[in-house]
């Protein structure tokens, strides 16, 4: 079974983890490598992301004419993608565990963020197009 | 440098594709495929997923002795990820352009839906974010 764990952020909060000890942040990544290397070994990641900060992000939406009209916008309250793991496990509560270790990953003083992680199954056919 | 597109659908916008025709929805889905293909043959395809509908979608948060605590309640104008493109391209306005044609993808009576397609650089390493 597919699962993707989504990590999702405001501006707001992407701002203060900007503002993390270089310390803090070095402790974070560890976490979050120490568990990338534990899905390889265990062959369950199958692929995993992070994305750039919501500053440069763009809603597109197409114009009768195919051309691009584009907006970056958003509310204060918009929950951005901050990066997301798939993972290929045997059942939903091996995903839930994954995205327990994941909101454990250390935060500020290395006490863990406690970050909700949105856990969702990929789909499978009719609505898989790939 | 590469992208990433996503669709966000509220339940409310799933609710409503649910009672789409199903020539509606094989229409919708033939272009999909149609797209991803396009995507591959040009040579920016990097990945895809579409992801399953919502109902069963969890909040996971570590309780104090880091047990697994899961929420599915959600408020209505949560946005849900209902799938994503990765592609790599030359230009941000590439990107743009690729979006704007997943953006006209034939919703009900083949009329280009025009959903908003949120597009974002991925990262290549943390130093991107900025810290």
């Amino acid at each position: 079974m597919k699962y993707i764990l989504l990590m999702f952020g405001t501006k707001a909060g992407v701002d203060t983890y900007r503002a993390w000890t270089k310390k803090d942040i070095d402790t974070h990544m560890a976490g979050l490598k120490s568990l990338a290397n534990d899905l390889h070994e265990s062959g369950e990641l199958v692929a995993e992301q992070g994305l750039t900060g919501p500053e440069e992000a763009t809603v597109v939406r197409g114009q009768k004419n195919g051309m691009p009209v584009t907006d970056g916008i958003f509310p204060e309250s918009k929950e951005f993608l901050l990066g997301y793991w798939v993972v290929d496990v045997a059942t939903p509560e091996r995903a839930h565990a994954l995205a327990t270790r994941l909101s454990t990953v250390p935060g500020p003083g290395g006490a863990p963020t406690n970050m909700p992680i949105e856990v969702r199954q990929l789909a499978n056919h009719p609505l898989k197009w790939s | 440098m590469k992208y990433i597109l996503m669709m966000n659908a509220t339940k409310a916008h799933y609710d409503a594709y649910a009672k789409w025709s199903k020539e509606d929805l094989q229409r919708n889905v033939a272009f999909m495929r149609a797209f991803s293909k396009e995507l591959k043959d040009s040579g920016v395809f990097v990945s895809t997923e579409g992801l399953a509908w919502p109902n069963e979608a969890k909040i996971v948060r570590a309780g104090k002795d880091e047990e697994p605590i899961t929420d599915g309640a959600f408020a209505e104008s949560k946005e849900f990820l209902a799938g994503y493109w990765i592609i790599d391209v030359e230009s941000p306005d590439q990107a743009y352009e690729i979006a704007a044609r997943a953006s006209a993808a034939p919703g009900p009576g083949g009329i280009p839906g025009s959903m908003p397609i949120e597009v974002r650089q991925v990262l290549t390493s943390f130093t991107d974010l900025g810290i």
